[in-house]
């Protein structure tokens, strides 16, 4: 079950159309289809995704769930808007452990025995099915995927304390004085039965706010459920902000370094991607340290940057460090640095958007949202959020 | 548009493209970094709205069955109709003697019973290796409208050697007054063997001409329709048209497509062209890479220096490569310091450190699939 109605409001202008597990990632992907790939790649093949907000770009997306042969007559990828029940009112999803409750009828059509459940935000690559065989050898009622960060880091987690068999004796969220480091990662796998007494009992209880972190994992833990942590190393990224989705789009340009790797045709990727020609470079184009998608066109200069597919870079263009959503166009001489610019926005002839990092306390990753025009010569400060036209300069 | 049905023939074999052709059919070579020649036709159909396609193939199409599967990529896995692979399940010609099909007409009776069964009243006959944007709808409207019996689309520049291309005189309503079948210099109009007709005449003409044991579709429909009572119409295509017969053919039009013109002319963003989808990442280009006047493919890894050339999906320039004039195909490897130019790498092939491989504009070195130099 895969929790995909968080707005994503932290993302400001990238999420005023669109939900955030739908928001465009590392050139060729949304966030989602990362969670849905580790899915797929894991042996699951039923997946319901639940959505809320601004579900519309995302159900034409997942769509019939055919890139992740998801498509199946058994099982396959179901979208799961929150919808009115006989006798009842109906009502938005009022949590994450609410949003599963009002599933239970769908779950229960599968009869299954365990369930998953992930949250549509972050970038990781994890095999699922090593967490399930810890689950199953633990005999636990719920295993949290858990991640080692460092203490510093801590307080800014929901954090797992344990017992040398790392069984969980004690959440915090957010604690400010951790006893550990082992960050959730919100990845959750629950016995069905036992996860199903205790959203029927959340949902009864009506001062819960119906939350897996605040409400149904305490309550587990003080039942005294077995509740186990399974920990997860490797390459793992929250991009609920501008910075940390500025951050993860960078690390796709040093895999190694980053310790997270695309190109591994043994865990692939997958997302519904445009048909478009292959990119194209022009005779005085300069590209390097950058990753760049088909249907591009790139005539100018690119460094350190992503660029989706159908960006358009004209002659003596420059874009460092920034990230280009579908469609995007920067015109002739127009100068492009430390920014993200949404889908099909288009930046003028000789315009600046963003500028060079710089200890000024007002620095930050210039963002210009979709399908908005930045005028001729116009200046776009550094951490500017760009959300109407803004007007060109006369010369 | 519900009433045109499309027959693709893929069953051709192109000695001349030798090491390209050998481990399959023209119709799935590779063309433009992602595409396979095949894309085009199916895509040009689709674009029309055309729903029902029949591919003719003989002999070595499994890499042409891999390539489009079921045809969902084009929206052809459909429950009625859709499209249909059709090796020659009903062909009991008694000169055929386990050989290729000598000719169009020949391949459509080795189909009959699958045209017999044709749910639409026109038929569209065209070329798997044909690599054109054609406006298919635009050509069926004129169809009807001029009445003609078969109309044949026309570009008015020759796009490969004459000896292989047949020629139309027009008059001023474009009717076609004469034919010249693989004539030793250009004269006229040039066919690119894409005809719409009725389903009836399509259905007499396979009949007469298998009566007769006229196996080419120049011979028996063509020449002889000229001044008789088959109208034939011309229509003319004034965009970019490419046949790929030869090593030198298919590597000068392929170049052609670093020209934006061209490009804009085959990529339409109105009538897309549609191919199989692989979930490649993006293109990844190291500190030191170069990359100039170049087609490149999503999936690659680039950390050399790529100039004038045409990479496919996955393709990987290792650190100090450089690769000029050259078209490299699916997968393949060019390691750390190795130089090539006018080099076609056909899938998987690795050429290893420090090599330096040349041929020439006129002469491309042609290294086969899964080599290794």
């Amino acid at each position: 079950m895969l929790l995909a109605g968080g707005q994503g409001s932290r993302l400001k202008a990238l999420t005023s159309k669109v939900a955030k597990p739908a928001v465009p990632f590392g050139g060729k992907y949304r966030i989602i289809d990362f969670p849905l790939s580790n899915c797929v790649n894991s042996g699951i093949d039923t997946v319901g995704v639940l959505t809320q907000y601004k579900p519309l770009e995302l159900n034409a997306y997942i769509g019939s769930g055919q890139p992740w042969d998801l498509d199946a007559m058994d099982g396959g990828v179901h979208i799961l808007p929150p919808y009115v029940r006989e006798d009842e009112k109906g009502t938005w999803y009022k949590g994450t452990a609410n949003a599963i409750f009002q599933n239970i009828s769908f779950i229960e059509q599968y009869d299954p025995e365990y369930v998953l459940i992930l949250s549509g935000d972050h970038i990781y690559k994890m095999d699922y099915s090593q967490m399930l065989d810890r689950h199953k050898e633990m005999n636990a009622a719920c295993t949290i995927s858990v991640l080692e960060v460092s203490m510093e880091e801590a307080s800014r987690f929901g954090i797992m304390n344990v017992d040398k068999n790392d069984n969980i004796y004690e959440f915090e969220e957010k604690p400010k004085h951790p006893k550990s480091n082992l960050a959730s990662m919100g990845i959750y796998i629950f016995t069905w039965s036992k996860l199903r007494e205790y959203l029927m009992a959340d949902e009864a209880d009506e001062k819960s706010s119906n939350d897996f972190g605040k409400n149904i994992i305490p309550s587990m833990l003080e039942a005294g459920e077995i509740m186990t942590a399974y920990r997860f190393s490797g390459y793992w990224k929250d991009v609920g902000t501008i910075d940390s989705l500025w951050d993860a789009n960078m690390d796709m340009l040093s895999p190694a370094s980053a310790g997270f790797d695309v190109y591994d045709t043994e865990w692939p990727i997958y997302a519904r991607t445009a048909v478009r020609p292959p990119h194209f470079t022009g005779a005085e184009a300069i590209l390097t340290h950058s990753i760049v998608t088909s249907g591009c066109e790139v005539y100018g200069t690119v460094e350190d940057s992503v660029l989706f597919h159908s960006v358009t870079v004209e002659e003596g263009a420059r874009v460092r460090y920034s990230i280009l959503m579908p469609g995007a166009v920067v015109k002739k001489g127009a100068v492009v640095e430390y920014a993200i610019v949404a889908e099909r926005a288009v930046i003028g002839e000789y315009a600046h958007v963003g500028g060079d990092k710089s200890k000024d306390p007002e620095w930050g990753i210039a963002v210009v949202a979709q399908d908005l025009k930045v005028g001729k010569g116009a200046l776009v400060p550094p951490g500017a959020m760009i959300t109407r036209n803004v007007k060109g300069v006369r010369a | 548009m519900n009433d045109l049905h499309g027959i693709v023939f893929a069953y051709r074999e192109s000695p001349d493209l030798r090491e390209l052709a050998q481990v399959r059919n023209s119709c799935s070579i590779p063309y433009g970094g992602r595409y396979r020649l095949v894309d085009f036709a199916l895509s040009n159909l689709v674009n029309a709205g055309v729903t029902d396609v029949g591919i003719i193939v003989h002999s070595s199409y499994q890499s042409l069955l891999d390539h489009v599967g079921s045809g969902k990529d084009w929206d052809l896995s459909r429950k009625r109709g859709g499209l249909r692979i059709l090796p020659p399940f009903s062909y009991a010609n008694k000169h055929h003697k386990g050989n290729l099909y000598r000719g169009r007409m020949d391949a459509l009776a080795g189909v009959y019973s699958y045209l017999k069964n044709i749910r639409q009243d026109y038929v569209l006959l065209t070329s798997g290796d044909l690599a054109a944007n054609l406006p298919i709808a635009e050509a069926f409207e004129q169809h009807l409208k001029t009445r003609a019996d078969i109309t044949a689309i026309t570009v008015p520049t020759t796009i490969a050697d004459p000896r292989m291309t047949n020629y139309f005189t027009t008059d001023k309503d474009g009717r076609i007054t004469d034919v010249a079948v693989g004539p030793t210099v250009p004269n006229g109009e040039v066919s690119l063997e894409t005809y719409i007709m009725s389903k009836s005449l399509l259905l007499g003409l396979v009949d007469r001409c298998a009566a007769h044991d006229v196996p080419s579709f120049s011979q028996g429909v063509l020449l002889n329709s000229v001044g008789g009572r088959i109208r034939l119409q011309a229509f003319r295509f004034d965009g970019y048209a490419a046949r790929l017969q030869t090593v030198t053919g298919y590597f000068m039009r392929s170049m052609e497509l670093l020209d934006p013109a061209v490009r804009a002319s085959l990529f339409r963003t109105d009538r897309p062209i549609k191919t199989k989808d692989q979930s490649n990442p993006s293109t990844y280009y190291g500190p030191e890479a170069q990359s100039t006047n170049s087609l490149i493919s999503d999936g690659c890894i680039i950390e050399g220096t790529v100039v004038n050339s045409i990479l496919a999906r996955g393709v990987r320039v290792e650190k100090g490569a450089r690769v000029e004039n050259c078209i490299l195909m699916q997968r393949s490897t060019v390691q750390s310091d190795a130089v090539l130019r006018y080099v076609i790498a056909d899938k998987n092939v690795r050429v290893c450190q420090g090599r330096m491989l040349m041929g020439h504009g006129t002469y491309p070195l042609v290294i086969a699939k899964n080599e290794v130099v």
